[in-house]
């Protein structure tokens, strides 16, 4: 089969609203911060272009809206999904409570085929920001918990460890692309003639 | 309005092709998948009710999303591609990015996601279907046919209807390479798959369809326009194809071709071909230099005749000095030497009657214009016989040799009137500046009729009567009357 050197990636965002989900693609696809809020309606997509273990890789992050009245959205978001961007503010306790049900809530919508292998990574976002009301080792508990989910400590405003997330977060989607199924066993690809006119016809048949 | 003829010309007792009304071909495309196999519940999208948005809001705002690419790479800001008058795009259920007519796709990701989002959202929120937006002079199509979703963003002055026959080409097109089996169950066992590993290489085909549809007025007709040869030159062919292939078991057709026209179809009995798959082939050959060099063997699914399994398909041209392309048909797979034995025998045949020597003669002889075959006020016409499925069309003469997509549009504007499902018309006569289009629908025949912009109706209605005898004079030559079998 010949391979395509290129690699597509649909990563997608989710957490509660305002803890940096957006601001953390921004920084991650335009080096830019702005400490200006701005709800993300609906989704936001952007596209970045990676190199992994001398792979090309394109992402295609989908940056999806943290309230509620969107969720309706899920199931569209979710589905084929390569990886699932799980975020929290490290200086707001709910945030974090909030995990479980973000991750069941995609396990649910996007059913993906092996849901105890998916690859998740978690970010704990805005560690630049006093006073800390979660700690690392809390975050990574949690972590441990869901099979060894990745954790990484961010700063969006910073910059920091944003660059070594994504990186992750393709390295994890790949890894899964990667145990491929194989597509080409067991396909009855050669049509059985019959000796009747079979439905194919149907409305088009001829009238011979 | 009546004309002399009692039976239309180009009408036969049988045909090589199954016979589509043209209007069905465009609206329901996608029925007979559902028909051949019950494999996918396509016509829910087609009988739910639709809904039609109409945007008002500058469409510029779409320019948020990009702000972020480098300047290079940003077509939003490219105006190249923005300026194109139709773009087609497909992309998965989950949005990931198949083909992009124009520009890289992965570099267009961010949009594909754009488009998932406005169909699931149409689906979630009124479990409905998104249909069309219209926006200034712009128009955007969606075609959801599962487990791909097709869009295009044309300028063109095309109807809702064609445009969405092109997609159901794209997709055809699609089925062709990969089989609607293979299709579907990628997707039932990874939504997230990234089908283009699958189509490296059908880009091209996928490219030069689009092209062709905007091209060829076959494919507004769904019809296919013969090669002119006396009938005793293609009745001697068609014999000669099947002295040699009727041993050959599971062989089911047999197609003859040479520039974009039809030399003779021979078919196994009971199965018959749609002009949309006769399409396909055409496409295939058209678009593949290669074939040119030597003898090819290759798997072929043709999803109206049965979109679940691969044909295997010989295909090489007779000659040197002969440029028809045959193409040899079977659900046998591994039959190439079988059918390459046939085809040399095919050839002798041919040559030794003289048969190669006709066509190349009616390659090189131009179509009649339409004044070289008398008719001083008619400049150009289509004329399709319904009940074969088979189109002719003279050749291309003044102002039209320059202003070829002009004619095509004035074709597809008359065509829209006759079919359009909300008010179809039996009859049009319009007339403008620079010419006069009729266009009229009977039950055995379509045409339409361009002629000099100062002939009144009863000039035209007499022309298109002695039109009429013209061609059914020469039926013969001009159609393929017989369908032969195996």
């Amino acid at each position: 089969m010949a391979h395509r050197k290129k690699v597509l990636l649909k990563v997608i965002i989710l957490g509660d609203s305002s803890v940096g989900k957006t601001s953390l693609m921004n920084q991650y696809v335009n080096r830019k911060f702005s400490n200006q809020y701005k709800a993300t309606i609906g989704a936001d997509f952007l596209t970045k272009e990676v190199t992994v273990d001398d792979k090309n890789v394109t992402m295609q992050i989908w940056d999806t809206a943290g309230q509620e009245r969107f969720q309706s959205l899920g199931v569209a978001f979710y589905r084929g999904a390569d990886c699932c961007v799980l975020v929290f503010d490290v200086t707001a306790p709910n945030t974090f409570k909030s995990l479980d049900s973000w991750r069941d809530e995609f396990l649910i919508q996007a059913s993906p085929r092996e849901p105890e292998n998916f690859p998740f990574v978690l970010l704990g976002n805005k560690v630049d920001l006093e006073p800390r009301a979660v700690s690392a080792k809390r975050a990574q508990l949690w972590c441990q918990s869901k099979n060894n989910i990745p954790y990484f400590e961010t700063s969006a405003k910073e910059g920091l460890n944003v660059e070594q997330a994504f990186l992750q977060i393709a390295k994890n989607a790949l890894a899964q692309q990667n145990s491929a199924v194989d597509l080409y066993n067991e396909f009855p690809d050669q049509i059985k003639l019959t000796n009747t006119q079979k439905p194919s016809g149907g409305g088009d048949s001829c009238a011979c | 309005m009546s004309s002399t003829v009692e039976v239309e010309p180009g009408a036969a007792p049988e045909s090589v092709l199954v016979t589509a009304d043209s209007c069905e071909n465009f609206e329901h495309m996608n029925s007979s998948l559902e028909e051949i196999k019950n494999l996918i519940e396509i016509k829910q999208a087609a009988e739910e009710s639709t809904i039609e948005t109409v945007v008002s809001e500058n469409l510029e705002e779409t320019g948020n999303f990009s702000e972020c690419d480098d300047d290079e790479d940003d077509y939003v800001q490219n105006s190249e591609w923005t300026s194109r008058k139709k773009q087609v795009f497909v992309l998965s259920m989950a949005g990931k990015p198949i083909y992009s007519r124009y520009g890289n796709e992965d570099k267009l990701a961010w949009l594909f996601g754009v488009m998932q989002t406005l169909v699931s959202f149409v689906q979630s929120t009124n479990d409905d279907c998104i249909k069309s937006i219209h926006a200034g002079d712009t128009t955007f199509v969606f075609l959801v046919k599962k487990p791909l979703i097709l869009v295009t963003v044309s300028k063109t002055h095309e109807s809702e209807n064609q445009l969405i026959s092109q997609l159901n080409y794209v997709f055809n097109q699609i089925t062709s390479t990969l089989t609607l089996t293979r299709l579907n169950k990628i997707y039932e066992q990874r939504q997230n798959y990234d089908l283009r590993r699958q189509l490296t290489g059908a880009e091209r085909l996928i490219d030069h369809l689009l092209d062709f549809t905007e091209k060829e007025p076959s494919f507004l007709l769904g019809a296919v326009q013969c090669l002119p040869l006396a009938s005793s030159v293609r009745n001697t062919i068609s014999s000669a194809i099947t002295g040699a292939c009727n041993k050959i078991k599971n062989l089911v057709f047999a197609i003859l071709l040479a520039n974009n026209k039809l030399i003779t179809l021979v078919r196994m009995k009971k199965y018959c071909l749609h002009p949309a798959d006769l399409h396909l082939i055409f496409n295939l050959v058209q678009a593949s230099e290669s074939l040119k060099n030597s003898e090819n063997w290759t798997p072929l699914c043709l999803p109206r005749f049965d979109s679940s399994g691969f044909l295997y398909c010989h295909v090489s041209y007779l000659s040197e000095d002969c440029q028809a392309c045959l193409l040899l048909l079977t659900v046998e797979r591994d039959v190439f030497y079988v059918l390459s034995q046939a085809k040399q025998a095919i050839v002798e045949k041919l040559r030794r009657t003289n048969c190669l020597e006709a066509i190349n003669n009616s390659l090189t002889t131009n179509e009649e214009t339409c004044l070289t075959a008398g008719f001083t006020e008619l400049r150009h016409y289509l004329y399709k016989c319904k009940s074969t499925a088979q189109f002719y069309q003279p050749s291309l003469a003044p102002p039209y040799t320059l202003e070829k997509e002009r004619l095509l549009e004035l074709y597809k504007r008359a065509h829209q009137h006759l079919h359009c499902s909300s008010r179809p018309l039996k009859l049009v006569f319009e007339k403008s500046s620079k010419e006069v289009v009729l266009a009229w629908d009977t039950k055995g025949f379509e045409l339409y009729v361009v002629f000099e912009p100062l002939i009144d109706t009863t000039g035209a209605i007499n022309l298109v009567g002695k039109l009429l005898n013209w061609i059914k004079n020469r039926e013969d030559k001009l159609f393929h009357l017989n369908a032969p079998t195996f």
